[in-house]
């Protein structure tokens, strides 16, 4: 749906990093280089991450105030 | 007991030191008092007046709940313990407003705080993502609040493991030992493996090296390394500080009520 504040597991603030790490994958940089620039040194942190699907936008459509 | 500083990152908010001549149990102890004890500000009661975003009331209010908080120990209390009596004043409750109607994300930073020294830590984060006419406005109070009656008031991570020393001798194949070294705790020198010690004290692998090799062994000194990871409410030295404080009340109410 959209990213998640914190890490599921650890509780770290995560959130604010996923435009950064977006900004890098489209650089064509690799999800290890982007994710260890981005400073998620835990595989939970970055699980969260590569199993993100954005669908807020699509959810939103159903909701149109 | 002896404290030594081993790193500081500022940029990641984390601290690792040594604590010498002390056992586990005093480590447990100061693990548990910040990640339980430690008080922070979280946002704990929210009033909606608007919300037609694709999240859910809740959903939002639950988010809103895990932003962290730039927390000033010194001029917040308990609500229990306040001098109002429970009832809410500027001593013991923030009021935090966030209204948008703007299209795309919906950022902590566009929250106006009554309170200029506590705002929202990460200024980026994404709170709701608003598709054209939709709009969010809430009113919340973010109240002081511990970590073992909800995750969000945690002011972060601490861990702490015995000091590994990795003893190398004669190696069959240096070669390819060195080569499945992927977090750089061996570099070949030569014909011969050398060990990296900053590297050991991060290394997750260290058991699996043991297993490589029978000239490689494994031992553990009776040094604890304790890291501490701030999640930016705090700063990790007055998480410690705040830790202790809490101990010594602890042990002295202990001693009254013997």
């Amino acid at each position: 749906m959209i990213i998640p504040i914190r890490c599921f597991a650890c509780g770290k603030p995560v959130g604010h990093l996923l435009e950064e790490y977006q900004q890098r994958l489209e650089k064509g940089e690799s999800a290890k280089k982007a994710l260890d620039a981005v400073g998620l040194d835990r595989y939970c942190c970055r699980g969260v991450f590569l199993g993100h699907v954005e669908l807020i936008d699509a959810a939103g459509e159903f909701k149109k105030g | 007991m002896k404290l030594e500083k081993i790193k500081e990152e500022r940029k990641k908010n984390k601290l690792v030191f040594f604590i010498k001549d002390s056992d586990e149990v005093f480590a447990n102890t100061l693990r548990r008092l910040v990640l339980e004890e430690v008080p922070t500000l979280a946002v704990e009661d929210l009033e909606i007046k608007d919300n037609n975003s694709a999240l859910y009331d809740e959903m939002l209010g639950l988010r809103l709940g895990l932003l962290p908080l730039k927390t000033d120990l010194k001029s917040y209390t308990f609500k229990a313990t306040c001098k109002c009596g429970g009832e809410g004043c500027a001593r013991c409750e923030l009021k935090i407003n966030l209204k948008s109607s703007k299209k795309g994300y919906v950022y902590a930073e566009e929250a106006k705080s009554t309170d200029p020294k506590c705002t929202f830590v990460h200024e980026k984060m994404p709170v709701a993502k608003l598709l054209g006419k939709q709009k969010i406005d809430v009113q919340m109070t973010a109240v002081l609040g511990k970590g073992k009656n909800h995750s969000k008031w945690s002011p972060g991570f601490a861990f702490f493991k015995r000091e590994p020393i990795l003893n190398v001798g004669k190696v069959d194949d240096a070669e390819s030992i060195a080569h499945l070294s992927s977090d750089g705790v061996f570099t070949i020198k030569g014909n011969k493996l050398s060990v990296n010690p900053e590297a050991v004290f991060d290394s997750q692998l260290l058991d699996y090296y043991v297993s490589l090799d029978k000239g490689i062994t494994l031992e553990h000194t009776d040094n604890i390394i304790f890291s501490v990871e701030s999640w930016g409410q705090l700063s990790c030295k007055e998480m410690l500080s705040t830790a202790m404080d809490i101990f010594i009340e602890k042990t002295e109410e202990l001693e009254k009520l013997l």
